[in-house]
């Protein structure tokens, strides 16, 4: 230890090990799975990701909701209140974020789990309006207003059918309304993607889970 | 024979005339000084920036609808100012000037003086520019590793400019040619200046240069993290603890026989430890328990230092400086940030700590205590004789060690509680998730206090450097 060579050869070979084990091994590994065919519908699973919901991953990652959501659904031998709680009928496998360009797992919740948000709350108008001023769907939430994806246009000839339903204090001014930027249509389209409803092989779903998580 | 540490802080026994350490110092005065003081200024206004985003998180309408302000970013922008902006650039300025004191020998020729102070500008520029890209957006949206591609490659490109030459003098240390024995510090700051590019250079690579398939880059940013804090910075601030506790106290390292053990073992450990993070979560189950038992195992590697260092600080009554204060507290947090880390890896208490505060407490005692602490302690030595003074005005430097103390306790505690709190409610299905969230309210905004108080100290320091730099004619060279 008392020369250089010895020293550094030392380093590499014990550093080596955490590096091959949990880096390498993770790379050849867990990055060479690839989807299953789904017994039913012969569609693959992870189910594809629509372009959108591909754009919209990169809206979630500049805004940052990594700070807040965690995006993975804890193994029952663990803790079992992640499914208890309705974020999950089972928990997240590597081979669920498959398609992901990244994996969002998180590791903060200030805000709830959203591996299954696309279960929980398929409706597009409901995560418009919850981006836009949260307090409106889910009264006394702490997550802050993403209004800076919406534009306020003046109404010409007809309502938008993509304008917010808003109604008192966060309404538009009379002749205005609300309507989601590109960028907020593809971060909902991601938020909508985000369901493990589906059995792998890994993590079957128990008999008549499909569709409970809610 | 004067010791080549402390010959200037006991002014009168090193002869005037040839004290090879004011050779030393003058050597690496530009480089050291730049990134301490650049550090310094980072601290600040992460801390600046961490209070927005409390405020934020307790009042949402608080600059609510400003893209840039969000408050996701701001997290984020703060967080990586801590790790790149201030701990990293502090550790690499302390590596320096260790690695050239210890090993007595000047950093030589201008040319590698200009090519390590263009590199410290570089990164400075890196952290800079990366910041304003989170906050315009082009996060990358991975945990530690949010800045775009470019700005961690210049981070490392610097990185690799200056760590090279500090690996390096371990081999032209004095005594080296003849085989003398090279001290545990000097083995634990070889050690962090090798894994840093290794680590970050992997992880970047993974995660944002060329990504791999996003099913294994969990368990990736798991190793990165705990690799970031346990195999670069823990190893510099350690070799900040071994090479400076004993002189200051005028010991030796007690039952030093086991000090190799600790550092193989904290090498050995520190990356596996990083699954730790992910119990229960998408990776194979033999990667947690590889986790859990690492995190746990973590303890021997840090109950070895306590046990090498803590004789050497106990009964110093020499009237021991504050540097030996920010030193010794340093190693009690580097214990209490163990044992929590040993407590979180725990599946059980993972269980209901995970995804909670007790996450961030145990990274905020392992960032502020274990790492910045014994920071502080070579700042405290290094910089006064640099810039010609004899040390900082005592009753100031006290009030900074008070402060940051209080304020790092007041915050970890803190944050254990919001975590105990939050974790245990949330075990509960029963309690609806927005219940938790208003019952977390007064957390929150007990935590925007205790950042307004983290503020003091930071804020302190740079004052008493900025106006020390300014009387020296360092900033301003006086013609």
């Amino acid at each position: 230890m008392h020369r250089l060579p010895t020293l550094l050869t030392g380093i590499l070979l014990v550093f080596l090990t955490s590096w091959s084990g949990v880096v390498a091994y993770s790379a050849l590994e867990l990055g060479r799975l690839t989807p299953v065919p789904d017994a039913d519908s012969g569609a693959s699973l992870p189910p594809n990701l629509r372009g959108d919901a591909i754009a919209g991953q990169r809206v979630y990652a500049s805004e940052g909701c990594i700070a807040c959501h965690s995006q993975q659904v804890r193994q029952t031998s663990v803790t079992g209140t992640d499914i208890a709680r309705g974020w999950g009928a089972r928990p997240s496998v590597a081979r669920d974020y498959l398609r992901d360009s990244s994996a969002f797992l998180g590791s903060v919740r200030l805000g709830q789990d959203l591996s299954n948000v696309g279960v929980r709350r398929p409706d597009a108008a409901w995560h418009y309006r919850h981006l836009y001023a949260p307090s409106l769907e889910c009264e006394g939430s702490v997550m802050p207003s993403f209004r800076h994806l919406f534009q306020v246009c003046k109404i010409q000839g007809e309502r938008s059918t993509e304008a917010l339903d808003l109604q008192g204090a966060d309404a538009p001014k009379p002749g205005y309304e609300v309507v989601p930027t590109a960028e907020a249509k593809n971060l909902v389209a991601y938020l909508l993607s985000l369901r493990q409803d589906y059995p792998l092989p890994e993590a079957p779903l128990k008999n008549g889970a499909k569709g409970a998580a809610k | 024979m004067s010791d080549p540490i402390l010959s200037h802080h006991q002014g009168g026994d090193s002869s005037s005339g040839g004290d090879p350490s004011v050779s030393i110092d003058a050597s690496v005065r530009l480089p050291v000084l730049m990134l301490f003081g650049n550090a310094l200024h980072w601290l600040l206004i992460g801390s600046l920036i961490s209070l927005i985003a409390s405020i934020k998180l307790s009042f949402p309408g608080f600059l609510s609808g400003v893209s840039f302000l969000g408050y996701g970013r701001l997290v984020e922008m703060a967080r990586d100012l801590f790790l790149y902006g201030w701990a990293s650039q502090a550790a690499i300025a302390a590596g320096i000037w260790l690695m050239a004191r210890f090993c007595e020998r000047p950093l030589g020729g201008v040319i590698l003086r200009t090519l390590i102070t263009s590199a410290v500008v570089l990164w400075n520029l890196a952290v800079l520019l990366g910041t304003l890209a989170i906050m315009a957006g082009y996060s990358t949206g991975i945990e530690w590793l949010e800045y775009p591609g470019w700005a961690s490659a210049i981070l490392l490109i610097s990185f690799l400019l200056i760590g090279i030459w500090v690996v390096c003098l371990f081999d032209r240390r004095a005594g080296a040619a003849s085989g003398a024995r090279a001290e545990a510090a000097l083995w634990y700051l070889v050690a962090g200046f090798c894994c840093f590019p290794w680590v970050y250079g992997t992880a970047n690579l993974l995660l944002v240069w060329k990504p791999i398939a996003a099913s294994a880059q969990g368990a990736v940013q798991g190793w990165f993290c705990n690799g970031f804090l346990l195999l670069w910075l823990l190893p510099v601030s350690l070799g900040a603890l071994y090479g400076l506790l004993p002189r200051l106290h005028g010991r030796h390292l007690s039952h030093r026989n086991l000090a190799p053990l600790g550092f193989w073992l904290l090498i050995l450990l520190g990356g596996w430890s990083g699954l730790g993070r992910l119990i229960g979560g998408p990776i194979p189950a033999w990667m947690c328990s590889a986790g859990i038992v690492a995190g746990v195992m973590l303890l021997i590697p840090v109950l070895i230092a306590v046990i090498n260092l803590s004789a050497s600080g106990r009964g110093s009554t020499s009237g021991p400086c504050v540097a030996a204060g920010f030193l010794g507290s340093g190693l009690s947090l580097l214990l209490a940030a163990a044992i929590l880390g040993a407590c979180l890896s725990l599946p059980g208490v993972s269980a209901f700590a995970r995804f909670t505060s007790l996450t961030a407490s145990g990274d905020l005692l392992w960032l502020f205590g274990a790492v910045s602490f014994p920071l502080f302690g070579v700042l405290y030595l290094a910089i006064p004789p640099m810039l010609g003074r004899d040390g900082w005005h005592r009753t100031l430097s006290d009030l900074h060690y008070w402060l940051a103390f209080s304020g790092l306790c007041l915050m970890s505690a803190l944050l254990v509680l919001d975590g105990l709190v939050a974790g245990l409610a949330l075990l509960d299905p029963v309690v609806s998730f927005l219940n938790i969230t208003s019952f977390m309210q007064p957390f929150h905004v007990l935590e925007c206090a205790v950042w307004l108080f983290l503020l003091l100290p930071s804020a302190l320091i740079v004052t008493v450097h900025f106006t020390g730099a300014l009387a020296s004619g360092f900033l301003f060279p006086k013609k």
